[in-house]
């Protein structure tokens, strides 16, 4: 319960389209069947006034909050409108927002992530699957059936690999406490460092598991942070060396990025890094 | 995607970055029409969109009587494999100093990182890992629209002024063009001032459409083909084909080929929701492959249902062994039908691959 528990009220933005739809109606099912307060309204500019699976809509993100207590909003603007939206929500007051969409051109989020921050308005994704305490809150695209309620934090650049690594766990009775899909773009709101800090005041979670990619060097940033226990589990070490970028992508990252030297800096900071995504749940084991 | 040089430099040109006189040309004859440029020497660069271009002798400099025979060697040769479609003609540059400079998105701050150094060239990287206090670094946050006053007297040091206005420039093309990197290497200082003697521009894929560029140069015709079906492809040079979702899961069925010393022949991610029809795609184009002996279908149905990727795999009806792993949204019936037409079926990634690998080519 790192960005909410089951109290937590949520604004779904792009609610009336296809992907904005069919979640809201999961979402809320998952805080039925827990007994939480899920999407209380949805925003789509023009659509104020109609209902989706129940819930009321709003033109905009300040008459949502007018009629509606919430706290976080979960994106499904398409990617030309979405850095926008990120900026309405945090301008109205909203303190979390999960940006689910995918293809938001990178200036777009710079931006929007820059502007959040201003009004205190911390940002997951984009191009993310979101967040998932099990038994107690949904925020986005996560298949809840694969979850179980435990003392593992799990924090991802990826979206289905998360669910492998769940899954995984979930088979071997080991359950999760929150898990955290950050997205999988250049530039992100959350990194594995920001989320790491939830989790160390988290008394629910005893161990983490870290999964990156190749790209950058946030892993190792974020790993290096912490003191609580951690696997890591970084895919692309087979990935073809990436398109250069200039000179400059050399310059400024040097030797970073690709994932057998990233492996090699974990290691070098003493943690453990499975080398196939089967042998977390053992490696977990040992830490619980 | 990556512009080509000319692409840039037009744009540079339009914000008001000096660039040398010249144009593109298609056909060696053409070159002709530049030949009034000042000077007795011209320019030949071949315009292509790899790297290390000068170093693979596509940079001629050349007397204005040969450049036509010049051209015409220059049109014939290939750079790492890529053929010569255009060269840009440009005077001959008296250049008195070199520098270099470049603006790129940092991924840790999430903002512009500019970069300067006082002498520029092909040799850039070598100096920065020597001396890496020889190139200046700043970062800026995309809510300033434009280079504060202190950070260009920070970057520029001692060189000439003129440098202030190109990077102020440069910046604005960076944030305009949505580019994830604007580089300019190396800036010439010259008896008429600073010119951008080389330019480079890479546009965020995810912008493309604003920037009212149609096509993805950058992409081969069979990932342009993925693109447009929703999904992403990429050639590799290995016997396994593979088929996952969601980049992150298919790279780790990849990376699991290679842990067992195998060798994929590609990389398929279907994309979030793929329904019977992409699946189907996505089988018959990674079969097209000759390379390709057998198929690894890893999906985990999140917002992907497992019954329609099964529908999928049967429908493409493809000659190769298919052996595959489902799980989640739909399983029951996803692993029901594919049992039906006797698919092979195994329950996690370890074993799907390790089944694969035992097939013969």
């Amino acid at each position: 319960m790192i960005y909410g528990d089951r109290k937590t009220g949520v604004i779904v933005q792009g609610a009336t389209g296809q992907q904005g739809a069919f979640h809201l109606k999961l979402m809320n099912e998952y805080a039925k069947e827990v007994g939480g307060t899920g999407v209380v309204a949805g925003v789509t500019p023009g659509k104020g006034g109609q209902e989706v699976h129940g819930i009321p809509v709003y033109d905009s993100v300040r008459d949502a909050l007018l009629e509606h207590d919430a706290t976080t909003a979960v994106l499904f603007v398409p990617g030309g409108a979405a850095g926008d939206s990120i900026m309405e929500e945090a301008e109205a007051g909203v303190e979390l927002v999960v940006a689910i969409t995918e293809h938001i051109p990178v200036h777009d989020t710079m931006r929007a992530i820059a502007y959040a921050k201003l009004h205190g308005c911390a940002v997951i994704g984009p191009n993310c699957p979101g967040v998932l305490s099990p038994g107690e809150l949904k925020l986005g695209i996560m298949p809840s059936s694969l979850f179980s309620r435990g003392h593992v934090g799990v924090i991802s650049r990826s979206g289905t690999l998360t669910y492998e690594v769940v899954d995984e766990l979930t088979r071997r009775g080991i359950g999760q406490s929150t898990v955290v899909g950050i997205g999988g773009d250049p530039v992100i709101g959350q990194t594995f460092s920001d989320v790491l800090a939830r989790f160390e005041e988290d008394p629910a979670t005893k161990a983490m598991v870290l999964i990156g990619e190749v790209g950058g060097n946030l892993e190792e940033e974020g790993a290096g942070s912490t003191d609580l226990p951690l696997v890591a589990y970084i895919a692309g070490v087979s990935a073809p060396p990436e398109k250069r970028m200039g000179h400059a992508g050399a310059i400024a990252e040097g030797g970073e990025g690709d994932a057998k030297g990233k492996i090699r800096r974990l290691r070098g900071l003493g943690i453990r890094v499975a080398d196939r995504v089967s042998e977390i749940p053992d490696i977990v084991t040992d830490f619980l | 995607m990556k512009l080509l040089e000319y692409e840039a430099k037009e744009i540079f040109a339009r914000s008001g970055i000096p660039t040398p006189q010249g144009g593109v040309v298609r056909v060696p004859e053409e070159v002709e029409k530049w030949l009034n440029l000042p000077g007795d020497r011209v320019v030949l660069k071949a315009q292509v969109e790899v790297g290390g271009r000068g170093k693979a002798g596509g940079v001629v400099i050349t007397e204005k009587s040969e450049a036509v025979l010049k051209a015409r060697d220059l049109f014939s040769k290939t750079i790492k494999g890529i053929a010569i479609r255009e060269v840009l003609v440009e005077e001959f540059l008296p250049i008195q100093k070199e520098f270099y400079l470049a603006i790129t998105v940092d991924r840790s701050s999430k903002g512009a990182l500019l970069l300067f150094a006082e002498s520029g060239g092909a040799d850039i990287e070598d100096l920065a890992e020597r001396d890496p206090r020889a190139v200046r670094r700043t970062l800026l946050s995309p809510l300033v629209p434009e280079v504060p006053q202190f950070m260009l007297r920070y970057l520029t040091g001692k060189a000439p002024k003129e440098v202030g206005q190109v990077i102020q420039a440069l910046y604005r093309v960076f944030r305009e063009k949505d580019a994830i990197l604007a580089e300019i290497n190396p800036l010439a200082s010259t008896a008429r001032g600073m010119v951008a003697a080389d330019a480079k521009l890479i546009v965020d894929d995810n912008a493309l459409k604003r920037q009212g560029i149609a096509v993805n140069r950058d992409l081969s015709m069979r990932e342009r083909v993925a693109e447009e079906n929703g999904f992403s492809y990429v050639d590799l040079a290995g016997t396994i084909g593979v088929i996952g979702n969601g980049a992150g899961l298919t790279m780790a069925t990849l990376d699991l080929i290679e842990y067992y010393k195998g060798s994929a022949a590609n990389f398929l991610d279907v994309g979030g929701g793929a329904g019977e029809e992409r699946v189907k795609l996505a089988v018959q184009l990674v079969a097209e492959n000759p390379s390709v002996n057998v198929i690894v279908v890893n999906l985990l149905g999140g917002i992907t249902r497992c019954d329609e990727v099964a529908r999928g795999i049967i429908s493409a009806g493809v000659s190769q062994r298919v052996i595959v792993r489902l799980a989640g949204t739909n399983e029951e019936e996803g692993r029901r039908l594919l049992a039906e037409r006797g698919y092979e079926m195994l329950g996690n990634m370890d074993e799907v691959v390790r089944a694969a690998l035992e097939v013969k080519g």
